[in-house]
């Protein structure tokens, strides 16, 4: 990995006015949490409320989105600004390029999504909180964005429209297909980071795997972006 | 530097085309050591050619070697390559002194520091060197984008039209840096599609006109084909032209005329003879001269000339 190319590339990720839309975007379910930490009825089951909070709205949709946007910027913003000559331009190997970004697109949805989904725990299960009930939906959180960003910076490199087409992935495979067909859930991101944290919280639904099997799809997947990256990289054509 | 047994680029029967685009057809050329200038109108294929040559793109058919190496395969190049690209300005958060110093420590120079100065020094960055790049003119970007390009010292530069933007003095000066890389046994390649522009620095050209290379050689020949190239002439007369045209046809100063109300309009395989023997002929026949003005002599009709005059040899 290329310590220049991850700093640039958070330089320039912190830089976008895009990413004040995304701190907006992952303070959203801390507001929820807090709405229901002020005005919940006194029967309402705070573990009941984070577990959803969790598996339904924070890993599938706000860690997809933020990472995914977080993980296309960190390289389809230089493809089409031309800036990812001067990368290119240099001995290199493509992985090493990739892996920079990626990880540093990472960097940024860590700094954005755990902070908030640790502040939910805090808000929503008050005086009941435990160590595990923060940390499992926290690295679940981290892992699922890791695999996000790797795919996002995959697709920046593979296709016209990375954005729409993960968007499409996250919409209609995940939160639909998925939702359906259980088979479809063994290629869904979200499923595995749900996987991560089901055993903690109580309700979920019935995990693809065990926490530690999901955490390695997670890594997985996140090498096959990254080696699928660098492969775009060679074949892409440049500005 | 080149080691002198191979070219430092080698097109071999190169094509590019995006879908029913044409953008190279079947280019083939070697370049060594020196300036060479890589001419050609807007949409010649100049760009396509050097973005081939950077590895930032994939040749549709044939082979493009740098140094030896595929570009697209060999990341390693770039140790010895610099890149000025005609688009694509650094990245506009950082200082001009960042992007040299980041650029050279990413082609790995032991000291990206010192490297830097240097390249912003060669090309008179050192005023605005701490200044972000994105409230730069374009001048100052294009200088930017040079300093990069040279500041892993490459034996092999490629300038996509590097003196767009340059103010006159700074036109000089880079110029002048160039033709000293190249008298110093460097690579360079300068793309532009301005002929007097290029042999200011290149003793050497390639002309593209739609994808083809239809000359090759050196600036001085290339420069001598234009201006001997056939021409058409209008010539506004006060009153009838017609005795004049005929002394001139007499004198076989021209191929093929054509008489109008006002004047006529020639057309001359020798400019030169053309332009002693029409004052001569004029005073002997009393003829009034009112305007005497080349007809399609702008840089498209020289490239278009010589596009027709290689696929005439071609055939």
């Amino acid at each position: 990995m290329s310590r220049p190319i991850y700093g640039l590339t958070i330089r320039a990720l912190l830089g976008q006015r895009r990413t004040l839309a995304l701190v907006l975007l992952s303070l959203a379910p801390v507001f929820m949490a807090l709405v229901f930490s002020l005005a919940a009825d006194a029967d309402a089951d705070p573990h009941n409320f984070y577990s959803r909070l969790v598996q339904r709205l924070f890993i599938p949709v706000i860690t997809a989105l933020v990472a995914l946007i977080v993980g296309v910027s960190a390289i389809g913003d230089e493809r089409e600004d031309g800036t990812i000559l001067y990368l290119a331009a240099t001995p290199l190997p493509r992985l090493g390029i990739v892996v920079a970004k990626i990880l540093a697109a990472w960097t940024v949805c860590v700094a954005l999504l755990v902070p908030s989904v640790v502040v939910c725990g805090l808000l929503a299960l008050t005086g009941d909180v435990t160590f595990a009930l923060l940390f499992w939906p926290a690295l679940g959180v981290a892992l699922a964005a890791l695999a996000y960003c790797a795919v996002g910076g995959w697709l920046s490199l593979q296709v016209r429209r990375p954005i729409v087409v993960g968007v499409i992935y996250i919409l209609l495979w995940e939160g639909s297909i998925a939702t359906y067909a259980a088979s479809a859930d063994r290629l869904s991101i979200a499923a595995y980071g749900r996987a991560l944290v089901a055993e903690q919280l109580p309700q979920s639904a019935a995990a693809v795997v065990s926490p530690a099997t999901a955490a390695i799809v997670l890594i997985a997947a996140t090498v096959a972006g990254a080696l699928l990256g660098a492969r775009a990289m060679t074949r892409a054509e440049l500005p | 530097m080149s080691d002198g047994t191979q070219p430092a680029i080698e097109f071999s029967n190169v094509s590019r085309w995006y879908g029913d685009t044409v953008a190279l057809a079947d280019v083939s050329f070697t370049i060594g050591p020196g300036v060479t200038g890589l001419l050609g109108h807007n949409g010649a294929g100049k760009s396509t050619a050097l973005r081939l040559c950077g590895g930032f793109s994939t040749p549709s058919a044939g082979s493009v070697r740098v140094l030896g190496m595929d570009p697209r395969r060999t990341p390693d190049v770039y140790r010895r390559l610099g890149i000025v690209p005609d688009h694509s300005p650094p990245w506009p958060f950082l200082t001009a002194r960042e992007v040299v110093t980041i650029c050279a420590r990413l082609r790995g120079m032991p000291d990206p520091a010192a490297a830097a100065e240097r390249a912003i020094t060669e090309v008179d960055l050192n005023d605005v060197a701490d200044r972000k790049v994105g409230g730069f003119s374009h001048g100052l970007r294009q200088r930017v984008k040079l300093a990069q390009a040279l500041a892993h010292d490459p034996d092999v530069l490629l300038l996509d039209e590097p003196l767009n933007g340059l103010d006159p003095a700074h036109r000089r000066h880079v110029v002048e840096l160039l033709r000293t890389l190249g008298e110093s046994g460097r690579t360079v390649i300068v793309s532009s599609h301005v002929l007097h522009e290029v042999e200011r620095m290149a003793p050497r050209v390639l002309v593209l006109v739609n994808g083809r290379l239809v000359a090759e050689g050196e600036t001085a020949e290339i420069r001598q084909l234009i201006s001997d190239r056939p021409r058409r002439v209008r010539i506004t007369t006060d009153g009838d032209g017609t005795s004049l045209a005929r002394d001139l046809v007499g004198a076989a100063a021209v191929s093929a005329i054509e008489l109008a109300a006002d004047g006529f309009t020639v057309d001359t395989d020798d400019v030169e003879r053309f332009s002693r023997l029409l004052p001569v002929a004029a005073r002997e026949t009393s003829t009034s001269l009112r305007r005497v003005e080349p007809v399609g002599d702008d840089l498209e009709s020289v490239y278009a000339y010589l596009h027709d005059r290689a696929r005439g040899a071609a055939r």
